[in-house]
């Protein structure tokens, strides 16, 4: 064996492998196809799975929108939209109907339900040639309603008492609960009836044995403008115009979707031409997107919006320091978020006062704003009894330090940056924060949701406009081991009143009225502060100057959702 | 990703001013004893330096992020306007700290499992070698991302300890003692066999010295070349790690600074701000090879048969 | 040499049912499970649902009871399906494991390509500065972090010069070998730099001990060209141990290319079972790690057998270490 390897065959390998790396350099196929038949994207994350209604995550919704189309979503302007009906079903159009709910016996249950009446498009068709009917409609929610499926979201599919199918085209849900979102059926996916009734045999097996795993090519699948014809885990998607699709033709004959984790090599991929675009929705962070528009903002076009993603610093209000209004008052105010947002992110990412989105119609301005004044930060802190300035901290006449922690996702670097920022802000008035941070997992999977950390946890909820912050204000949502850890009250906020507009609101359907309910509720969640609001954070897209027609929604509803009025200029 | 390759081949201490000289001879062994004392020298003073130039590392500014060196800042600043210097200084404290505490923690080990393994043999040596083969053998980095994932609340740690800032530092010095030891384990039970046999040792056994004491006073004093050259290797192979620990998100936590975190946090805006990667990179590379280019001088010096492998 | 090799065998059988247990007893202490994830993802999960969803997933039965069953079923064939992937768990291994085979082969061919020419150079002139310039070039190349050295890479040869790709295994809708060869090209110098400096060291040792040897004077007395003593005589004996070293590594290579595989989008072992365990993907996790270990295990053996092979003075009836 070791006789092989002599000097003559040593020599002879090694011009070998120099002509083999001479004739790769030799040969660059990175240059920008000159006929831009085809866009490659590159995101950060690859789909746990491609189908719809198991397990949600951004990523696979990024990609699904472009191969399927819902029942209705939400438009560039925030309002429901239909995308597979016709209409929504209003009371004024005379689609919906309330009724008197009724118990099982029979018996009123003093509850309003409603019936809503669709209608889908004739045009709509799966990309094996065969039309999306009230029989997929059906079947999907059977397949959702059913427990075994390992859907995670099913409440909602429980919510439907009942669908009555019309004919081929037209069905009325009836639903238990008479809500104000109830003339749209968002979140609403088909599946394919003709396909995935085998799947289904066996619920139990369902997650496993449906074709989107099995069969992820079968153009069946798929009833949008493009269908999946490629799909290798972890690296990449291809799509490809579906010739079922009757809606405006896409400018595309190809899509691309590569995964690239690091940013740093998702930047590098975009500068030597690999890929085309950066989706903003799975992209770089801000700050690197603000580089490198400085950069290369000659050669690309940066498009920077602002959505609904509420970053945020939960308090652990049982921690009875904290429990105190004017701590919690000190806390906000000794912190200048203007200058985080201005500085850091270029004053793209708007400071939040509350929950609610400035582009959400329901958003208030006469609710009580905080302004960076460490002054009255330190007022309020003497005031509550932390008044005993010892070493640069304060302690109270106990002789007890005001200290808190911090915990926030370990890894996320804007994040820890932030973070950072905060501390050296509340060091100046006396407060001493330590950080402790966790992995994602460990932090979503066990601390915060189990309602472990003792102090400030900064994370981010994303959402869809008008959403009601039930789960996260309503007292009834305080995670415990009664409840299994159900709820994202992490908090433990306890309003009354605001328990009772989140009632309210969900069920008064004058939009007016609700109006003044939701200014209510964002005027106590910024008098009482269960949460400090720091800012809602922008994504930043980087597009070529090429490719035109990507209209950032700010939304959970994607890009992609348009995605046949993209086109090359 | 092995974390100490020392070889095997310990001699009995050879007069420490030959060893000197032949230290000397190996030049670039000699050059790296000076870089790493004035690196140590450097970062020790850190505190000091702080006060004299009025800065304080962890003072957060806004208005002044990544500005580049000046008579304020020698270096410049990082992306939260904090003085550069004075963070690389702080982080060379931590990243040699951790060096140097799991690299001794593992020596400890692998001398006190070495030393009972060579000296009793038979079904001890048989179980403690077994054991040491099969830690080498394991699929490091895997196995340690399990290891630093785990929660350490379900491990009944108390609370001051998981809870603390410095966690992820214990945490990294405890998992590279529970996998280095063995190459330290290995080299002590090797001198130990000849050192048995030796008159020395035989005479302390005849005068009825229990086996701790001969083990731990007369033994482990003539083992103490191969255990040095392997921990000096060894420190420079951790601060290597803990970058790719960091690298993974599960090295030392900010804001605690490292080398490893500052490399790895700024290689998101590397093309920005190049100065922040390339300090943090340089120095990293500058103390690892430092270390490895001593461990090397010091096993020519020490060990002059050996053969030289690193 | 059969005996031992059944002996062995059996041993490393065993380990890794050592190891099973092992890794999923640790797996159990790593904080929460899937279903208390998606609880923090998703705002309408009710208690009713995670308790339906565990008893789902058997996540409600103890740890023990788990193994037990995994245990069962694995013995028959079954380990499971992948929650990350939602598909057989060697289904999602498989085309891994070769990725991350073909990334180690060629690694460590080049860099044994390049590692014992020079070694050999360096053995032959001690002391010089050629061998002073290797040393050091060796140990640099051992200090440098890995990521670092990626991204510089990147850098210079997908970003400046754009001759390579930045990242990835092949172009989409090209897969020619041609093309798989160019996106190996970074991985591979990345990966063996390491290997390059630690295989020139070993072989320069090893070298210097042999050509000390009586043989080697013997046949240089007989007027032996230089070379032929060298390449000939001298090489073949030095190359043992280097040769075991180069087995030995490769199983820790096997797992252990994770920041070469996560800089290039490099879909091998390494990066699997990271994602598998920080998804909480148990299976995954699981049956990777034991793959992993198995790999090293048998590369360990075949390092044995190697060397009784290769140099019959060693009886491997006691064994290594011993």
């Amino acid at each position: 064996m070791a006789a092989l390897v002599n000097a003559t065959v040593l020599s002879r390998w090694l011009i070998a492998l120099l002509m083999t790396i001479a004739a790769a350099l030799g040969t660059t196929s990175t240059a920008p196809a000159e006929t831009r038949d085809k866009l490659t994207i590159g995101i950060t994350q690859f789909p746990s799975t491609l189908n719809p209604i198991i397990d949600s995550m951004l990523v696979k919704s990024y990609i699904l929108a472009m191969a399927r189309r819902q029942i209705s979503i939400f438009g560039h302007d925030w309002e429901a939209m239909c995308q597979l009906c016709t209409e929504l079903a209003t009371f004024d159009n005379g689609r919906a109907e309330a009724f008197d709910g009724v118990d099982k016996a029979g018996k009123p249950t003093g509850e309003k339900g409603v019936r809503t009446r669709f209608t889908l498009r004739d045009d709509a068709f799966w990309g094996d040639g065969v039309p999306v009917t009230t029989r997929d409609i059906v079947f999907t929610w059977k397949v959702g309603k059913h427990p075994e499926t390992g859907v995670a979201d099913y409440r909602s599919f429980q919510d439907i008492l009942d669908i009555e199918v019309h004919d081929e085209k037209s069905f009325t849900v009836v639903n238990r609960k008479l809500d104000y979102r109830y003339y749209a059926m968002s979140g609403f996916q088909p599946l394919p009836a003709h396909l995935e009734g085998k799947a289904f045999a066996v619920p139990k097996d369902y997650r496993n044995r449906t074709l989107y795993e099995t069969d992820p090519t079968n153009p069946g699948l798929y009833n949008g403008p493009y269908r999946i014809t490629e799909v290798v885990p972890g690296s990449h998607i291809v799509l490809s115009r579906n010739e079922q699709w009757r809606g405006a033709a896409p400018t595309f004959n190809e899509i691309r979707v590569r995964t690239i984790e690091k940013t740093a090599a998702l930047e590098a991929n975009l500068l030597s031409g690999a890929i085309d675009y950066i989706a903003g929705e799975a992209g770089l962070s801000l700050d690197q997107a603000l580089a490198f528009e400085k950069r290369h903002g000659d050669d690309y076009d940066v498009v920077y919006k602002p959505g609904l993603i509420y970053e945020h610093l939960d308090l652990m209000l049982d921690n009875p320091v904290l429990a105190d209004l004017r701590v919690r008052r000190a806390l906000i105010q000794a912190i200048d978020r203007q200058a985080i947002s201005d500085q850091l992110f270029a004053g793209k990412q708007p400071v939040a006062h509350s929950g609610v989105h400035p582009l959400d119609w329901t958003h208030s301005e006469e609710i009580r704003k905080y302004d960076y004044a460490p002054d009255k930060a330190r007022a309020l802190l003497d005031d509550a009894g932390w008044s005993d300035i010892r070493n640069g901290v304060r302690h109270n006449v106990a002789g007890e330090k005001l200290a808190f922690e911090i915990m926030t996702t370990a890894g996320n670097r804007v994040r820890e940056l932030v973070e950072q920022v905060l501390q050296d802000y509340w060091k100046a008035v006396g407060i001493e924060v330590r950080i402790r941070n966790q992995p994602a997992r460990v932090l979503f999977g066990e601390t915060i949701s189990k309602r472990k950390f003792s102090g400030l946890a900064m994370f981010a909820w994303l959402s869809a406009p008008e959403s009601l912050p039930r789960t996260t204000l309503h007292s009834d949502f305080i995670p415990s081991p009664a409840n299994s850890w159900a709820g994202q009250n992490y908090t433990g906020f306890n309003d009354p009143e605001m328990d009772r507009l989140i009632d309210a609101i969900e069920i008064e359907l004058d939009r007016d009225k609700r109006g003044g309910l939701w200014k209510r509720v964002q005027q106590i969640y910024a008098d009482r502060l269960p949460a400090i609001p720091l800012y809602f954070r922008a994504d930043g897209f980087i597009l070529p100057k090429w490719l035109k027609g990507i209209r950032p929604t700010g939304h959970m509803y994607t890009t992609t959702n348009w995605v046949e009025e993209w086109r090359v200029e | 990703m092995s974390l100490s390759t020392a070889q095997p081949g310990a001699n009995p201490r050879s007069g420490g001013s030959t060893a000197w000289r032949r230290f000397r001879r190996h030049r670039l062994a000699v050059v790296s004893l000076w870089v790493l004392a004035l690196l140590f020298a450097v970062v020790v003073s850190a505190p000091a330096l702080e006060v004299m130039l009025g800065l304080d590392a962890d003072a957060v500014n806004l208005f002044a992020r990544m500005a580049p060196p000046g008579a304020a800042h020698w270096l410049g600043t990082d992306e939260l306007g904090r003085d550069l210097l004075l963070r690389l200084l702080h982080g060379g404290r931590v990243s040699l700290l951790v060096g140097f505490t799991a690299a001794v923690a593992a020596a400890v080990i692998g001398a006190t499992l070495g030393l009972i393994s060579g000296y009793f043999g038979g079904r001890v040596d048989a179980i403690v070698m077994r054991f040491a083969d099969g830690v080498i053998s394991l699929p490091l980095l895997p196995l340690l991302i399990v290891l630093a994932a785990i929660d350490p609340g379900k491990l009944g740690l108390p609370e001051e300890i998981s809870g603390s800032q410095s966690f992820s530092l214990y945490r990294i010095v405890v998992i590279i003692a529970l996998v280095g030891w063995p190459t330290v384990a290995r080299l002590v039970r090797a001198a130990t066999l000849s050192l048995r046999q030796r008159e020395f040792v035989l005479v302390a056994l005849a005068q009825g010295f229990g086996p701790a004491r001969i083990m731990f006073r007369h033994i482990l004093p003539n083992t103490a070349s191969p255990i040095l050259v392997a921990t000096t290797l060894t420190v420079g192979n951790v601060i290597l790690f803990e970058s790719v620990l960091s690298f993974l998100g599960l090295g030392i936590q900010p804001p605690m600074p490292s080398w490893g975190n500052m490399l790895t946090g700024a290689q998101d805006l590397i093309s920005e701000a190049p100065a922040l990667a390339l300090w943090p990179g340089t120095l990293i590379f500058l103390t690892v090879i430092s270390f490895n280019l001593l461990g090397d001088g010091l096993q020519a010096a020490l060990d002059p048969r050996s053969r030289r492998v690193g | 040499m059969i005996g031992f090799i059944l002996t062995r065998a059996a041993q490393s059988a065993f380990v890794l049912l050592v190891m099973s247990f092992i890794i999923y007893v640790l797996l159990g202490l790593m904080p929460g499970d899937p279903i208390d994830l998606m609880i923090g993802a998703d705002p309408n999960v009710t208690a009713a649902d995670i308790a339906r969803l565990k008893a789902l997933q058997g996540l409600d039965q103890p740890l023990l009871d788990r193994y037990g069953a995994w245990l069962a079923n694995a013995l028959e064939g079954d380990f499971g399906y992948s929650r990350l992937f939602s598909k057989p768990v060697l289904e999602v291994l498989r085309p891994r494991l070769l990725n991350s085979l073909i990334l180690m082969a060629v690694s460590l061919a080049l860099a044994l390509m390049v590692a014992i020419p020079a070694g050999i150079h360096a053995a032959r002139r001690p002391g010089s500065w050629t061998d002073q310039a290797i040393n050091l070039l060796c140990f640099a190349g051992v200090s440098v972090p890995p990521f670092w050295l990626a991204l510089l890479l990147i850098l210079l040869f997908a970003v400046s010069l754009g001759a390579l790709p930045a990242s990835g295994m092949q172009t989409i809708g090209d897969g020619g070998l041609l093309d798989r060869i160019r996106y190996m090209i970074l991985p591979i110098l990345t990966l063996s730099a390491a290997g390059i400096a630690g295989y020139t060291r070993h072989t320069r040792a090893a070298m210097i001990e042999v050509l000390r040897e009586d043989y080697i004077r013997t046949a240089r007395a007989k007027g032996l060209a230089e070379r032929r003593v060298v390449w000939r005589h001298a090489l073949r004996n030095a190359l043992l141990p280097v040769v075991t070293i180069a087995a030995l590594d490769f199983g820790s290579l096997f797992s252990g290319a994770l920041i070469t595989e996560t800089m290039f989008s490099w879909l091998g072992m390494g990066k699997t079972i990271y994602d598998a365990v920080m998804g909480n993907d148990y299976n995954l996790a699981l049956v990777g790690l034991l793959l992993a270990t198995g790999v090293t295990l048998i590369a360990n053996i075949l390092a044995d057998i190697a060397y009784a092979w290769l140099d019959p003075r060693i009886s491997y009836r006691v064994e290594r270490g011993s």
